[in-house]
């Protein structure tokens, strides 16, 4: 089979992975349900889920059965690239219907707060004082599945299909060498998070429903509240204490935290990102304390509180806050700027260029220097501790992360200067961007439902890309658009 | 087979890395040890487990890829005394409870069996099947 | 005694001419042809061209009739296969393997075979040359079972000048062997201790701390 052929061949394949995809996407729709359970009141509002979740399903199944190839294709990581970009564009689209039905946002507000549940940002334009309890539990559940990702929910399913293509492509390690249970395992972690810790924030003070709510967005480094204040509303140590533990949680690389779970303390404490973790948490918070809080609050607990809790919000990239920012001064802005930008743990529920990343280009400078030290002649050979091993890293390695980095930054740069040309101050539109291009979610107060649409589409751009490893978007738009300008062609070459 | 097993497969080459394709396909989880580096391009895009990279005759090696989790060690490499060792070392060392080597020397089988080795000698299947489809022509020319 | 050796190199070499020198007659099985000629023309042993874990070749080199057979390669599976077929197949008496991964030491006997490990032994040669302690590890025996250390009886040592009958040495240990300028004497009960004496004590692990503090009066 030749040319395009081969193509068309591949692309069932693909697009029927992606038709079980969206069955899986509509089967969510109806999870939020369960609230009209305890809030029967709410049932009218039913249909905005229901009807969507119908039409999806159906077209998904149809897709899945019919598009099936008849023997057993393995996708490549290519493929597996495509099938995540099209079910994340098809998956935000589609959820954002209820928003548009019953919340009043338009268009482009609606899909702003679809993606932000699933890139887990938490940036919000829904007014949650008027939100019914079905469109709130809707956008934790949101915020959870995107901390989970699509792979882990398509592997974790009974049946459908398999393979490490669309994990790989999403940026996922593995935990277990299977697919399939270390899929399952993920799963089984996350959601142990999230029944502890919804339990726990019971118990710290919160209702059951603000608990699920608060506990969802905590693990899944959401950072979507129930309350407009955030966690200012509760004004509780506790609370605060537990969401801490939570957020630190997500934010773990999910094979650290296995580690974890098993009790390999060695490996975990010998991990670059629980070490950097470990600076940069304990000076940021001191550092803000003194330079920033200190003056600003009735008491100095309350300044530490704040000091500590948002800091750690800003890195994890959940995006809860316990205050607002604008009496804050430029070196605390400087230092939730920073912290954003630097993210969370690579493979965790996390955004921003990820703390793996860093750490391994400040172990490139320390590396450098002793290169310098060294006799011209010798040999140095530079490892990390990943998991349980060492790992060799060769130059590689540092290029392709350089070269992130860089994309990373100048996409930054040209999304904040877009915020700016919209009307925003310079201060402003970096906090933001860094927000929304980092999954956030902390807002100093641009993203609202009267922030213009560009403003709008350029933070839902940026939430995607921060969400979806930029080189995996990129790399598959252009695949998806050589093939289908190939299959597109006219067969008169082949005459 | 039962489902889920842990098994470990000795040497990325063609027979290597088959199996541990086929069996990563199956469900099982896998672990692939090799001296080079290179040998895991063998490996399809289906393979889901991990790959360790180091000389199996080393203890740590062994340890590294968690043989003493395994259900099965398959040793498939080209040298049959490795192939031997890393066999015993698994059951000895490790208690891991089924262990199977290939052997491609014919004559060293008496010895895998007096040791304990299960072994399979891809030289005498062969062998075997080449005589057997000449026996067949044969037999289709006579009755011709 | 007939000795079958396998393997190459130097220490092959100076091995042959030590037991020679003893009398025994030797027999060296090796890989590389180049090698065999080497030392074929220069010492007085049966040299076999061929693998050690080819069972023909075993045969060939006289395996029924050694008393011992060394595997002495690089490679601790090729040492493995050859002394488990010298073992089983001709019932060599002795057949002791070289391993160079000293982890592998203990798994070999597990699977009855007599190992070594240089590398160990090495370490701690060297060591004692380079004596930078009073206190130095000797040759490892007994798998460890055993410490048999060197120590030197410094000037504050709270047993200098007494004899080892007034010793109040705990269980299970024993000063073996005293070094003192230059002379081995093997000690009596009233054989008195000097400063600068290099003792040579043997210890279980259990007590080898307590040993030690009791001499040099410091805690290890």
């Amino acid at each position: 089979m030749r040319g395009t052929g081969y193509l068309r061949q591949r692309y069932r394949a693909i697009l029927s992975t992606t038709g079980f995809v969206l069955i899986l996407c509509a089967g969510m729709m109806l999870t939020p349900l369960l609230a009209l359970l305890v809030w029967p009141g709410e049932l009218l509002q039913a249909w905005a889920f229901v009807v969507p979740a119908v039409v999806t399903g159906a077209a998904g199944l149809i897709g899945w059965r019919l598009l099936r190839p008849r023997s057993d294709v393995v996708l490549t990581v290519q493929e597996g690239g495509v099938i995540v970009l099209l079910s994340w564009v098809i998956a935000c689209l589609l959820h954002a219907l209820p928003f548009m039905a019953l919340s009043g946002l338009n268009f482009t507000q609606a899909v702003f707060e679809s993606v932000s549940g699933w890139t887990t940002t938490g940036l919000s334009v829904v007014d949650v004082t008027k939100a019914s309890h079905v469109i709130l539990l809707w956008r934790s559940i949101l915020q959870f599945a995107g901390g989970a990702g699509l792979a882990i929910i398509m592997l974790s399913a009974i049946t459908g299909p398999t393979g490490p293509a669309v994990g790989v492509a999403e940026g996922r390690d593995q935990l277990v060498p299977h697919v399939q249970q270390s899929a399952k395992l993920v799963m089984m972690i996350y959601s142990g998070y999230g029944v502890v810790g919804t339990v726990a924030l019971r118990w710290a003070g919160m209702n059951w429903f603000d608990a699920i709510n608060h506990c969802l967005p905590a693990i899944s480094t959401g950072g979507f509240s129930t309350r407009v204040e955030s966690i200012a509303y509760w004004d509780s140590a506790v609370i605060e204490a537990v969401i801490i533990v939570l957020m630190i949680l997500g934010n773990l690389n999910f094979v650290t935290a296995y580690l974890l779970l098993r009790g390999k303390l060695r490996a975990v404490v010998r991990n670059g990102e629980v070490r950097l973790m470990a600076v940069l948490i304990p000076v940021s918070a001191l550092l803000t304390f003194l330079l920033t809080c200190r003056g600003l609050y009735p008491t100095t607990g309350k300044a530490i509180r704040v000091a500590i809790f948002d800091t750690i919000s800003a890195l994890t990239t959940t995006g809860f806050s316990t205050v607002g920012y604008g009496n804050w001064n430029g070196f605390g802005w400087l230092v939730l700027i920073v912290l954003m930008l630097i993210g969370g743990g690579t493979c965790s529920t996390a955004g921003g260029i990820k703390q793996y990343r860093v750490y391994l280009l400040y172990k490139s400078l320390v590396w450098e220097l002793r290169r310098w030290l060294l006799p011209r002649t010798a040999v140095m050979e530079n490892a990390v501790w990943e998991a349980e091993r060492q790992v060799f890293v060769n130059d590689t390695r540092l290029r392709q992360i350089g070269t992130f980095v860089f994309l990373y930054l100048a996409t930054y740069i040209v999304g904040s200067a877009i915020l700016t040309a919209c009307g925003y101050g310079l201060k402003e539109s970096l906090f933001e961007y860094a927000s929304a291009i980092g999954d956030v979610g902390l807002s100093c107060g641009i993203t609202s439902p009267s922030a213009p649409t560009g403003a709008l589409w350029d933070m839902t751009v940026g939430m995607f890309l921060g969400r979806l490893e930029f080189f995996v978007i990129l790399a598959s738009t252009a695949k998806l658009a050589r093939d289908a300008w190939s299959m597109a062609k006219p067969a008169r070459e082949v005459a | 087979m039962a489902s889920n097993l842990f098994i470990v497969v000795v040497g990325c080459g063609r027979l290597g890395s088959h199996l541990a394709n086929r069996l990563s396909r199956a469900g099982h989880g896998v672990v692939v040890i090799d001296r080079d580096e290179q040998a895991f391009r063998n490996l399809s895009a289906e393979y889901s487990g991990f790959r360790v990279e180091g000389d199996a005759t080393e203890l740590a090696v062994l340890k590294q890829a968690k043989v003493d989790q395994a259900d099965l060690v398959i040793a498939t490499t080209r040298d049959d005394n490795v192939n031997l060792m890393v066999t015993q070392v698994a059951r000895a060392a490790f208690s891991v409870s089924r262990v199977l080597a290939r052997v491609f020397e014919p004559t060293r089988k008496p010895i895998y069996r007096r040791l304990g080795i299960e072994s399979i000698c891809p030289t005498s299947v062969a062998a075997e099947l080449f005589l057997e489809s000449m026996a067949a022509t044969r037999s289709l020319e006579d009755s011709a | 005694m007939k000795v079958l050796i396998v393997g190459g190199g130097k220490p092959v070499y100076f091995l042959c001419r030590t037991f020679l020198a003893k009398g025994h007659e030797v027999t060296v099985i090796n890989r590389d042809q180049q090698e065999c000629v080497q030392m074929a023309r220069r010492l007085k042993v049966t040299v076999v061209h061929g693998d050690g874990s080819d069972q023909r070749i075993l045969e060939e080199a006289g395996a029924h009739g050694a008393d011992a057979v060394l595997a002495i390669t690089p490679n601790d599976q090729d040492n493995l296969a050859i002394c488990q077929l010298a073992s089983l197949q001709f019932q060599v008496p002795r057949a002791v393997a070289l391993v160079n991964d000293p982890d592998n030491e203990a798994v070999f006997q597990k699977l009855g075979v007599a190992a070594f490990s240089t590398t160990r032994t090495i370490a701690s040669l060297i060591e004692q040359r380079t004596a930078l302690d009073e206190i130095t590890n000797l040759i490892p025996a007994a798998e460890g079972k055993v410490n048999i250390t060197e120590v030197r009886l410094p000037a504050d040592s709270p047993v200098a000048g007494k004899s080892l009958r007034d010793l109040a040495l705990p269980a299970h240990s024993l000063i073996a062997v005293i070094l003192r300028n230059g002379q081995a004497l093997v000690p009596r009960g009233d054989t008195q201790l000097q400063v600068g004496d290099r003792i040579v004590l043997i210890t279980l692990p259990v007590n080898h701390g307590q040993a030690l503090k009791a001499i040099t009066g410091e805690e290890s």
